[in-house]
């Protein structure tokens, strides 16, 4: 009996770290063996894919930095992320402390429709909005982008502002309403400070997913001033097709940026998308 | 009175730009989505309308409509069974609170901050025959022939395609994590009070009280499913043949060569398919009941 219960326990251990320990391989292996990849030689790459680099030689990554653009398509991932997700804060922040605050007629049915376009998938609009930029001239620059990034966040941030101003209560707007603070000031210097939490979450969601979208910068940007760096990442696949060690190198400068905004908020990235089941 | 109207006047000055990306970029998109899919039109002349035209070519022109749907079909039922029952039973493993624990949760997230095309760029040289980990470990192992070209042929492309994706359910294991979290611990007392073991416990109380997760995590990865664009565009390209194919990759083709009804007509059948899937796994899992 005794014995019996021991064994269950065990192989219970033995079941809960494989898989453990299968999830962290199964997330971590592609990356390292990138990494890993990208300071061995085309050579070491194709003689055995499971050695170790003997050394680390920066030069492919010299290589790709400078002969291949990238500073420039990394500039352009940065600038088109960063300014749409700042816009994007911004709108949404104005709509999501009204939502939260405010009565008026209609507020309801507004704040459904609004966050209801999440349940649309993305590439389904891809027309009409491939037309839209077209009209405005917009196509193949860095603010075509930016004005469509900055529409992608409207459900998300949304819903996680409304939230945080909702927590903020209403007795400081009264208190400074009384000081003969203007509308804009109680918004602007009592709840913006006050949000900066549910800000920060939703910026970050918005730019990891600005930061690595490809369909419509895929279709929205043709030329190589315009590009991001997804998009780059497959015309290096094309361009270096038999030099493993460029390609690996050229990955990792792509994929790292991302890892290492999110290694820094783990924790919030976490906790909102446990509590929205989103990721930007 | 005058202040009423001044506040008024701030509100939709707030809403403003919200509401103008809400019609500009989803109300406007969506209904055009909708209606020129009815109708024969290249994006230069005025749309024609052709009634069913475009849906009748979609089932009937070729053989990549019905295939796509086909795979949609299997990858939504890997999608719900396996990849969402793999987050499952990670969330209700951390949930034990091992060693390690936030670790593993931690670093389940990494691949879903990468961009999805550096991710498929990653496999394809995972896959890849000459130094590709999959076909080397395997010759390593004993078979000296193994040659197998994942994403070039049937029925290993549609395989390799499903492998990209297939164990990263991050999101499902956040939010039954997240549920598993908020269950009270007195309902948790009153059933081992009452003799009940760990794995009852977790079967009987746990599990059913999670399934609004769960639930959520079926619709978004099948969601995720419906608009799955980089995995197969920068992989297996939709072949061999129209293997892989899927509806977002019609789409693509469709505004590449400016047949808008047509990507229109594919578009509405993806925003349908959402719709339907939403609605059948909130029946399917009774979502809209309140669970305490």
């Amino acid at each position: 009996m005794r014995a019996s219960l021991w064994l269950s326990k065990l192989s219970g251990r033995v079941f809960t770290y494989g898989v453990m320990i299968f999830t962290v391989v199964v997330s971590t292996f592609p990356i390292l063996w990138i990494i890993m990849s990208s300071f061995k030689t085309n050579k070491a790459i194709l003689g055995d894919p499971f050695s170790l680099p003997k050394g680390f030689d920066f030069a492919p990554y010299i290589d790709v930095y400078t002969n291949y653009n990238f500073l420039n398509f990394f500039k352009n991932s940065l600038m088109i992320a960063g300014i749409a997700t700042l816009i994007a804060l911004f709108i949404y922040s104005c709509a999501g402390y009204i939502f939260a605050k405010f009565e008026f007629k209609g507020k309801t049915l507004l704040y459904v429709l609004c966050t209801v376009t999440l349940l649309v998938p993305g590439h389904a609009k891809a027309q009409p909005i491939f037309s839209l930029i077209m009209k405005l001239n917009l196509y193949d620059t860095k603010t075509g982008l930016i004005l469509v990034y900055t529409s992608f966040g409207l459900a998300l941030a949304l819903f996680v502002l409304k939230a945080t101003f909702m927590t903020i209560p209403k007795d400081l707007d009264e208190a400074a309403l009384i000081d003969g603070a203007s509308f804009w000031r109680i918004f602007w210097n009592v709840n913006l400070p006050l949000a900066r939490s549910g800000i920060a979450t939703a910026g970050i969601l918005m730019f990891l997913g600005n930061w690595n979208e490809y369909f419509y910068a895929l279709i929205l940007t043709t030329s190589e001033t315009n590009r991001t760096l997804p998009v780059a990442l497959q015309f290096f696949d094309e361009a270096f097709s038999y030099n493993y060690t460029r390609m690996f190198a050229a990955l990792t400068l792509v994929i790292t940026p991302g890892i290492l905004v999110y290694l820094l908020v783990q924790e919030q990235v976490q906790a909102s998308v446990a509590s929205t089941g989103l990721k930007g | 009175m005058n202040k009423k109207w001044t506040t008024r006047a701030w509100i939709f000055a707030f809403l403003a730009p919200t509401i103008l990306v809400f019609l500009l970029f989803n109300l406007v998109p969506i209904i055009t989505v909708f209606v020129t899919g009815f109708t024969d039109w290249n994006g230069f002349s005025a749309p024609v309308w052709a009634g069913l035209d475009n849906y009748i070519n979609l089932v009937s022109y070729d053989d990549t409509f019905l295939i796509s749907l086909r795979n949609l079909g299997l990858w939504s039922l890997i999608a719900g069974t396996v990849h969402v029952g793999f987050g499952v039973l990670v969330a209700f493993i951390l949930y034990k609170r091992p060693f390690g624990w936030r670790l593993v949760r931690g670093v389940f997230m990494i691949p879903n901050v990468i961009s999805v095309a550096a991710w498929a760029i990653m496999y394809k040289f995972i896959f890849n025959d000459d130094i590709g980990v999959i076909n080397n470990f395997m010759r390593d192992i004993g078979f000296s022939n193994w040659h197998v070209k994942w994403f070039y042929e049937s029925p290993a492309a549609f395989i390799a395609v499903t492998l990209t994706w297939l164990f990263y359910s991050v999101i499902v294991t956040l939010i039954v994590l997240n549920e598993l979290m908020a269950i009270p611990k007195e309902v948790h007392e009153a059933a081992l009070l009452d003799g009940a073991n760990e794995w009852q416990v977790t079967r009987f109380i746990n599990l059913p009280l999670v399934r609004n997760a769960i639930g959520t995590g079926v619709i978004l990865s099948i969601t995720a499913r419906i608009a799955m664009f980089e995995e197969v565009a920068l992989t297996s390209r939709g072949g061999p043949g129209n293997d892989t194919y899927n509806i977002p990759l019609m789409l693509y083709n469709g505004i590449v060569n400016s047949e808008y009804g047509y990507a229109n007509a594919a578009g509405t059948v993806m925003i349908l398919l959402g719709v339907i899937v939403m609605l059948g796994v909130n029946r399917l899992f009774r979502m809209n009941e309140k669970i305490y």
